[in-house]
């Protein structure tokens, strides 16, 4: 066991640190506070995505072919926690990272990849997800969206929400139903401005412009928008999802905003409490625990081993880590969360209440840990 | 970065687990007169002589290979001394007779495996200091899963040439690995009769109140042994306080959803769970419990100003 950086790891993430220090602008903090999903960074990725792909370091981790440069998973999963640490400055585009572009370069046809791909790797390509539904959140197979074939194409009719990037993104990954049960769902890549995609914005505690509905009527799409064959959406997003299966690396950013609560307490002179410093430490255990689960994960993909239940338990995990941060601020810092004065820990908040809930809800990870994991029985 | 044993770590594990897998020497058998502890006297001489103590000496094993026995160790439902040998001893600057008991910071009462010990190890700020004590813990009754005793008069004590810093931060390593098994080896315990005990027509491990209590303990008890393998690899004072102080945070959680879910065959002296949580109960108290390994993190991480 070697739990040190390499000294190339240790350069590679000086790499993109110094990248960030030199292209995030002094006003940054002002635009990663509208959050993930806001117009504000949707518009910011469209540059910055650009100068970090000539960089080199927008899809390190994809092969040559596409535009990345064979690098190692480790390398792919530093340079996430460097930027969900700044504030996420790829905004959405880290999807494409992550695993949309993956997904296509596996089911893909020829044509899909020429025309998805290059786009994503340079930096200039906003993509929303629509799997959730009113009546399809934790129970994603009871989705109802329809994609019905006629001739050379497919009519969808339904309703996604909670959808973000929706309002800026240029296409849609879509789950969409052909037949019946998880056999009968397929995905579909469907422009945007398709007559009939009508997208409203939901005003939330997370920003505005970050979540959406979005409704399909009669759209029509020719079959080449299909990705993979009917029938084989589920084994898709199972694909998909096992690339993304750490999720994001948040216990980074709350780790790094716990160090400035703890900074700002200090100024106050209220850091030599045995409480606030308790308080302070329970936090942050939290995260280090977090993260050892999660690099357990990270370290089994980079050992080539198939994914298992350790993703669950690490997502477990990090909810936790992101509550306590924040709860920490709010209840030693409560003025910090008025007024203007600290962005980053309004920003932190933000993130950290959406953890337990999107991708896959924190009780529906304790199902799979207790199931998958410690073999209990299934319930009635 | 590499969470795997290496090739020689990874031997070491799998000869260990053979070992403890054999019930004759490991198993849970009651003890005449309904003791709470089981001394593993067969389990301590095979350890001995095929030198597993000694692991923490050799370069391709370390301190994680130690730290990953002890808390494989304390999954046994019976008792060995092994924290202190396999993780403080071999950094002492010699050759202590083993058993060993440890006393940090004076505290008053008795001592875990005082009456096998043949020596007395002091941490305290001032420094560190033994004594050979060859049979003088005259052993008390106790409530916890350890054999206890207290010292009858005052030992000869014998300065060591060690930074106390660091012995009180593998100290903490020690006691994260051994709370951490003592809490793995009842969570499995426990795992095992949910699956197979039955209520209103159904496994009781299938009731969602019960999995999702036993699916946090066990994030906790697994973030928590990466932490403590982390901190024999480091010996970093802060990463030893964080290891310790995230599981004496948890343990008292952990213990209670434990003994709830096995009912009142938990309260018998003829089922085994009471040979961990009893064994979780005394060291989430040690060295100060949560609250001061929580302030020690504090502290090293921040440092108080
Ligand atoms: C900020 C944000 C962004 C999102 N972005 C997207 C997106 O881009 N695309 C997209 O498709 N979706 C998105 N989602 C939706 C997300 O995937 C769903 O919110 C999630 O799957 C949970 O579904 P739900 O909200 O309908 O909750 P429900 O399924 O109604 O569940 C509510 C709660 O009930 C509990 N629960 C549910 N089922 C069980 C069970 N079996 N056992 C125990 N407890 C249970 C959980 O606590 C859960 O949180 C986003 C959500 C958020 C908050």
């Amino acid at each position: 066991m070697d739990f040190a950086w390499s000294a190339e790891n240790d350069a590679f993430r000086t790499k993109v640190c110094d990248f960030l220090d030199s292209e995030l602008p002094a006003d940054w903090q002002s635009i990663a506070r509208h959050g993930p999903g806001s117009r504000e960074q949707t518009e910011f990725s469209l540059t910055f995505c650009p100068k970090l792909a000539d960089a080199g370091l927008l899809v390190p981790h994809w092969p040559e072919k596409w535009g990345g440069a064979d690098r190692p998973t480790w390398e792919h999963f530093i340079l996430g926690e460097e930027m969900w640490a700044a504030g996420e400055p790829r905004g959405g585009q880290y999807m494409n990272v992550n695993w949309i572009g993956p997904v296509l370069m596996r089911y893909g046809s020829e044509e899909q990849q020429a025309r998805y791909l290059p786009p994503m790797a340079s930096g200039r390509a906003i993509w929303c997800q629509g799997f959730s539904e009113p009546g399809a959140g934790s129970d994603l197979a009871a989705l109802r969206t329809r994609a019905l074939r006629d001739g050379d194409d497919y009519v969808i009719n339904g309703q996604k929400i909670w959808t973000s990037y929706a309002g800026m993104a240029e296409t849609c990954f879509l789950l969409a139903r052909t037949g019946e049960g998880r056999e009968g769902i397929a995905v579909f890549l469907v422009p945007m401005d398709t007559p009939g995609i009508e997208v409203r914005a939901i005003p939330s505690l997370i920003g505005h412009g970050d979540i959406h509905e979005v409704f399909f009527t009669d759209v029509r799409v020719p079959t080449s928008c299909r990705l993979g064959q009917e029938g084989e959406g589920w084994n898709i997003i199972s694909y998909a999802l096992s690339n993304e299966r750490v999720g994001i690396p948040r216990y980074e950013m709350s780790s790094r905003e716990l160090d400035a609560m703890v900074a700002e307490l200090k100024a106050r002179e209220s850091f030599g409490n045995a409480i606030v410093r308790s308080k302070a430490a329970e936090a942050a255990m939290a995260c280090e625990s977090a993260r050892m689960l999660v690099y357990r994960v990270v370290d089994e993909r980079a050992r080539g081993e198939p994914p298992g239940t350790a993703a669950n338990l690490a997502r477990v995990a990090v909810v936790e880590a992101d509550h306590k941060v924040t709860d920490f601020g709010m209840d030693f810092l409560p003025d910090c969360f008025s007024g203007d004065g600290h962005p980053a820990f309004q920003a932190h908040h933000e993130r950290a209440i959406v953890t337990g809930i999107a991708a896959g809800a924190a009780e529906i990870q304790l199902n799979l840990v207790a199931r998958r994991h410690l073999n209990l029985p299934k319930g009635a | 970065m590499r969470l795997a044993f290496n090739e020689d770590q990874a031997t070491f594990a799998t000869v260990l687990a053979q070992m403890l897998s054999d019930d004759t020497e490991a198993g849970f058998r009651t003890v005449d007169g309904w003791g709470r502890f089981d001394y593993g006297h067969a389990l301590d001489a095979r350890l001995e002589e095929a030198g597993f103590f000694d692991a923490a000496r050799e370069d391709d094993l370390g301190a994680v290979a130690a730290a990953a026995m002890v808390h494989e160790v304390a999954k046994a439902p019976v008792v060995i001394e092994c924290a202190a040998t396999a993780l403080l001893r071999p950094f002492l600057g010699q050759e202590l007779p083993r058993p060993l008991a440890v006393r940090v910071d004076d505290a008053p009462g008795a001592i875990r495996f005082l009456p096998q010990a043949r020596s007395l190890l002091s941490i305290t700020d001032a420094g560190i200091r033994w004594a050979q004590i060859e049979g003088r813990g005259a052993p008390v009754e106790s409530l916890y899963a350890y054999p206890m005793g207290m010292l009858d008069d005052a030992p000869d004590w014998q300065p060591l040439d060690v930074d106390p810093n660091a012995v009180r931060t593998l100290w903490q390593v020690a006691l994260a690995a051994e709370l951490g098994g003592a809490l793995a080896g009842g969570l499995a315990s426990v795992l095992e009769h949910v699956r197979e005990r039955a209520q209103f027509g159904r496994p009781l491990g299938s009731f969602q109140g019960i999995q999702h209590r036993l699916a946090e303990d066990a994030v906790w008890i697994e973030g928590a042994q990466l932490l403590t393998l982390r901190a024999a690899d480091s010996r970093d004072p802060a990463d030893a306080a964080l290891a310790l102080g995230h599981l004496q945070s948890h343990a008292t959680r952990i213990g209670y959803d434990l003994h709830q879910f096995m009912g009142a065959m938990g309260l018998t002296l003829e089922h085994p769970l009471h040979r961990w949580t009893y064994r979780a109960r005394a060291l989430r108290a040690e060295m100060g419990g949560a609250p001061q390994a929580l302030l020690d993190y504090a502290d090293a991480r921040w440092d108080k100003r």
